[in-house]
């Protein structure tokens, strides 16, 4: 028999998971109800009952590393079933936010952005550079006004590839630190391999499917995923295709790519609304939602609203207004992309590498 | 004296549709030249039983066989002097609801049984009512929650109480608590354990003599005239009382002998019981170098449902330790709580301190096993645990490991004491070498029962309660609970089975009423359960008696005691009357005025048995009255037919049963016996303990008879069943019925 392993709880782990969603932690007295209920549970490595309990004794390192944190879509059947109320859904969930914060670096700017007192502090960055550029940076008036007067693209997009560098490097470290937790829990699939599929099964949401319930959440959240998706890929391209000098803003709204993104926006707007409305109209969900929650949400259609606002407002030529909006836009995307490893955009890429990493050789 | 016989015939509830009355009543009339047979289309509604008052009050009448419903419905309506002999024919549910109507099997079967009825009648004396002085005064041994409870309700219902305790205060267990745990709603707070007002309560109540620093050392008598002896300070006082309450209470399991979960390692690893005290005492510290506690280990089930020690559950500890996890946490809310269970059983509402205990997140509770427990640096304990619900074999270091030890009983085991007295006794008359040799071992091997007397009984079979298992006094945990195997003693609280102390006050309402009960029913000549209200008892008719001492052996209740030859001595209070004397007693010398060996003899005599060619064979079936005959009833009540070849003769317990019986019947030329009686063993049914396994045994002996006479032993089964097994018991005569018909005919029939 292999030696026993020694214990120590650590109590301001269990303390965290209970602030931050899993209130109900406790309650858990381990009949594995809701491990039977889960559609997605593996047969040969049940989640959540175990989860519960190593959250329960404070086994941060082990359940941080565990990739069945990242297995659970929190459709929420365990929760409605638990006969005791420890609301397992909302434990992972919260055991996802503690991981996040746990494997981004520098561990710094993870407490400050995931620290509600903080909140103003996450648009800071934005607020100064863009501030900053619209007050003394070059300025080029046109007729009809165009956003590039105030906020000319060669400098926007540096700053936003600068950035993206930035954010690629620490999602990087978190992501190593990470994979090296999945390797000594056991889930020894290749990533590389793996990711592809898992990629599609994101994008397909097939997992989500299997959700018992909450079919506005399958929804919601593949229109926000499209959406998005469709967004980022549009915005790379726009910004390669303006510094490269082949496409110039404003697009025409004829313009196949200028359709596309405005497609997107609308997906985007549709699909978080629904998210949002889904959590605000169930007064247990609202109670499982944290600032971690809210925040990464409020963001997501905060910028596609105040994107689509200002693209309405530009063609109006309401000139302050159309300027006012854009800059609440840009310091909402930096606020995005900045905090992104830190905050739960960074569920993305947590949860593609752990579905490559656990997924089964055939 | 002869007896002017009334049998009154109901021809209601389809009897009169099935039979034909007119010829039953000339059974009567003819056969048996009873003075009054009347038929009645509705017995037991007004008119039909004003029929009998009336002929009773005229004089024509003064004994009465009533043909009608089976005896265990309508007992009001033909509610009679009890004391007047009275017979009850059962023609609805046994003959008419579960045969063939109009039928000739059917009406033979019906004419047996008035046969049956009247010559058991013609047999029966009239009952004298016993009035002895008897006390009413309660005697409860005891002193603590429940003693305390029992002996304030016995008194608050107006009788004299004397409580008896051994130490020198009253309170027992729970008076040494820091805290009991929520016994009420919302079952989330600690209660004071204080039992200050209820000891106050019981020392000034007019009608409670307490003795303290007392023990018992004599209790002779029967219910209603017990002689209790008592011991204090040097001083000898008597009480004769009427009924005893025995609430002795329990100790913990001798933890020494858990040495594999660390006992004895270290002064850190104690009971339970020794963490209440030291949560009592004062702050929690570690009893080996007076350090602050930071970390408790407890081990659930410490010696509890494991076959090497307690194979029960002591259905405290979880709450105790979820109590004690409080007091850590109340004293040091960062302190760590590891809980390691075999099952957490908090049942009912229970389960909310559970949940409430366990929401502090410092709590920490698996399902587990404990491998060992070892000194580790600092003082502490390094606690291995395996089959962990974390998925692997986990360590723990702690600074104080609480074994939850479980309930052993107060008890002293009255039968074994009686053995090891036997064999001192064998031993100091060394009759021969081998006699003393086997008897010098016995006194060894029940050495550990030497002085563990509490209740010191007179009684022939032992000095204390018989005991079932593991230590607790044998009682019916479903059907009698409070009920011991000595009647007018009852046991309550945790010396009858572990329990909380709730359950063990609300137990200690239940012993007090059934200690009120034996009184109030002795003082009127009556049995208490399961015969409540009888007011027959066995007579001896000693000349004849030749000393074999079966009856003082077999009886379940101790009710004999022996002289110095080993003739009976009854003690008629202590009786149950169920007849088990009488069917131990070889030279039949034992009988009651209404059921005897000569009556039922009798009545197996009435039955008409046809001669071998017309191919009706006879198959007696004695049942039990208490599950098996009414069980017939049901099925007769869901009207299901079966063979009509049967006779039933109830019995008042399997164990009344004579092996005479037997032989009278097969040379009679009844052709097969059946015996339904309740099921024995350890989860007995029997009402009386040991009947049907007497019964049982006695069987044994039979089957060697019958080979002597070259008759089938088939031709005789015996078998347990359940009052709901109703289903069954006409499937079983069936199957005999079949079984007696492919054995053939009793050769002895027409001798």
């Amino acid at each position: 028999m292999a030696e026993p392993i020694l214990l120590t709880p650590d109590t301001e782990f269990i303390k965290n998971v209970l602030a931050s969603g899993g209130g109900d932690l406790k309650k858990c007295f381990q009949c594995a109800t809701c491990s039977v209920a889960c559609t997605l549970s593996p047969e040969d490595s049940p989640f959540p009952r175990k989860q519960m309990i190593l959250a329960q004794w404070g086994l941060k390192d082990k359940l941080l590393a565990d990739p069945a944190l990242w297995l659970c879509h929190n459709c929420g059947d365990c929760t409605t079933l638990c006969p005791r109320g420890a609301k397992p859904g909302n434990v992972l969930g919260a055991l996802r936010n503690q991981a996040i914060q746990h494997f981004a670096a520098p561990s710094c700017l993870s407490r400050m952005a995931t620290s509600p007192k903080a909140w103003p502090l996450l648009f800071v960055p934005g607020i100064v550079v863009f501030g900053a550029l619209a007050l003394w940076g070059p300025k080029e008036i046109t007729e009809p006004r165009e956003f590039a007067n105030i906020f000319p693209l060669h400098v926007l997009e540096p700053i936003f590839f600068a950035v993206s560098g930035l954010v690629l490097l620490a999602f990087a470290m978190g992501l190593f630190k990470f994979i090296k937790g999945l390797r000594s829990s056991g889930a020894d699939g290749s990533i590389l391999a793996g990711i592809i599929p898992a990629a599609v099964e994101i994008m397909t949401h097939k997992r989500f499917k299997e959700c018992g319930k909450e079919k506005n959440r399958f929804w919601g959240h593949l229109l926000t995923l499209w959406g998005f998706a469709g967004l980022a890929l549009m915005g790379t391209v726009v910004g390669i295709g303006t510094m490269a000098g082949f496409m110039h803003t404003p697009l025409a709204w004829t313009n196949p790519w200028k359709i596309f993104a405005n497609v997107c926006a609308a997906v985007v707007l549709v699909g978080g609304l629904i998210l949002l409305v889904d959590r605000l109209a169930d007064s247990e969900k609202r109670k499982a939602t944290t600032y971690f929650d809210w925040s990464f949400l409020l963001i997501l259609v905060g910028i596609v609203s105040t994107g689509i606002a200002a693209e309405l407002l530009r063609t109006g030529q309401l000139v302050t207004a159309m300027y006012t909006v854009y800059f609440v836009h840009l310091v909402l995307i930096f606020a995005l992309f900045l905090f992104a490893p830190y905050t739960k955009f960074a569920h993305m890429a947590y949860r593609t590498v752990a579905m490559a990493a656990t997924r089964k050789r055939t | 004296m002869d007896k002017k016989l009334g049998v009154y015939i109901c021809s209601g509830c389809s009897i009169g549709d099935a039979l034909d009355t007119d010829k039953l009543a000339q059974v009567a009339q003819k056969e048996y030249k009873a003075p009054v047979c009347r038929v009645h289309s509705f017995l037991c509604g007004k008119e039909g039983v004003e029929l009998i008052h009336k002929d009773l009050q005229e004089g024509s009448v003064d004994s009465v066989v009533i043909a009608a419903c089976s005896p265990r419905v309508k007992a009001e309506a033909f509610a009679l002097d009890p004391c007047m002999v009275q017979e009850r024919v059962n023609l609805r549910e046994h003959v008419a609801w579960c045969q063939k109507p109009k039928d000739e099997d059917t009406q033979m079967m019906a004419e047996d049984y008035l046969r049956m009825g009247i010559v058991k009648a013609q047999k029966m004396e009239p009952l004298e009512p016993v009035s002895d002085e008897v006390s009413k005064a309660i005697l409860v041994v005891g002193g603590g929650v429940t003693g305390l409870t029992a002996a304030l309700e016995a008194a608050a219902a107006g009788y004299e109480v004397v409580l008896v305790e051994k130490q020198a205060q009253l309170g027992g267990f729970v008076g040494t608590l820091k805290s009991r745990f929520p016994r009420q709603a919302p079952y989330t707070e600690m209660e004071p354990a204080d039992l200050a007002d209820q000891i106050q309560a019981a020392t000034y109540h007019p009608k409670i003599k307490v003795y303290t620093s007392t023990a018992i050392t004599q209790t002779s008598g029967q219910p209603g005239q017990f002689d209790v002896t008592l011991l204090k300070d040097g001083d000898t006082i008597v009480h004769r009382v009427g009924a005893i309450v025995m609430a002795t209470g329990w100790k913990p399991y001798d933890a020494s002998k858990l040495g594999h979960l660390g006992y004895g390692l270290t002064p850190d690893v104690v009971t339970n019981v020794e963490f209440e005290n030291m949560a009592a005492a004062g702050p929690l510290k570690r009893p080996s170098d007076g350090k602050a506690v930071e970390s408790v280990l407890f081990v659930q089930c410490a010696g509890s449902r494991d076959q090497a020690h307690l194979p029960y559950c002591s259905s405290v500890c979880c709450m105790a330790t979820l109590k004690h996890s409080e007091y850590v946490h109340q004293q040091n809310a960062d302190a760590k709580v590891y809980i390691i269970y075999k099952d957490m059983r908090t049942p009912g509402q229970y389960e909310k301190y559970y949940a409430k205990v366990q929401n502090h997140p410092g709590t920490f509770l698996t399902k587990g096993e404990v491998d060992g427990v070892d000194k580790a640096a600092g003082g502490k304990l390094a606690v291995r645990v395996k089959d962990t619900l974390l998925g692997e074999s986990i360590q723990v270091v702690v600074d104080l490991v609480v074994l939850a030890t479980g309930m052993v009983p107060n008890s002293a085991d009255g039968e074994a004491i009686r053995q090891l007295h036997d064999a001192q006794a064998k031993v100091l008359r060394n009759e021969s070498d081998t006699q003393r040799q086997e008897a010098e071992k016995k006194a060894e091997e029940l050495k550990a029962h030497e002085g563990t007397e509490i209740l010191h009984l007179t009684y022939r079979q032992g000095p204390d309660l018989p005991l079932l298992r593991y230590g607790f006094p044998d009682s019916h945990f479903v059907c009698f609970p409070y009920e011991t195997r000595r009647t007018g003693i009852y046991a309550a609280g945790t010396v009858r089975a572990p329990m909380d102390s709730g359950h063990a006050q609300e137990d200690a309402l239940g012993a007090a009423m059934k200690a009120i009960q034996s009184t109030e029913l002795a003082a009127q000549g009556q049995a208490v359960h399961p015969r409540s209200r009888d007011m027959s008892f066995p007579s001896f008719f000693l000349q004849r008696c030749t000393q074999c001492k079966r009856c003082t052996e077999e009886c379940p209740f101790g009710t004999l005691d022996e002289d110095e030859k080993g003739t009976p001595k009854p003690n008629p209070y202590r009786c149950r009357r169920c007849g088990i004397c009488m069917g131990a007693c070889p030279e039949r010398i034992i009988s009651f005025k209404n059921y005897s060996v000569d009556m039922i003899a009798s009545q197996i005599k009435a039955i008409e048995v046809p001669e071998e060619d017309e191919e009706k064979p006879r198959v007696l079936v004695f049942m039990c009255e208490n599950d098996a005959y009414p069980a017939l009833d049901i099925a007769g009540m869901n009207r299901i037919q079966y063979d009509p070849s049967v006779r039933i003769i109830p019995l008042r317990c399997l164990g009344s049963m004579n092996i005479v019986w037997i032989a009278d019947a097969l040379s009679g030329g009844i052709d097969g016996v059946m015996l339904v009686g309740c099921k024995y063993g350890d989860d007995y049914q029997c009402h009386f303990a040991k009947g049907s396994e007497l019964a049982n045994r006695r069987l044994e002996n039979v089957k060697e008879t019958l080979q002597r006479l070259q008759l089938e032993s088939e031709r005789i089964q015996v078998t347990q069943l359940a009052i709901n097994e109703y289903g069954k018991l006409p499937v079983l005569i069936n199957e005999f019925m079949d079984k007696i018909r492919e054995i053939g005919p009793n050769p002895y029939k027409g001798f």
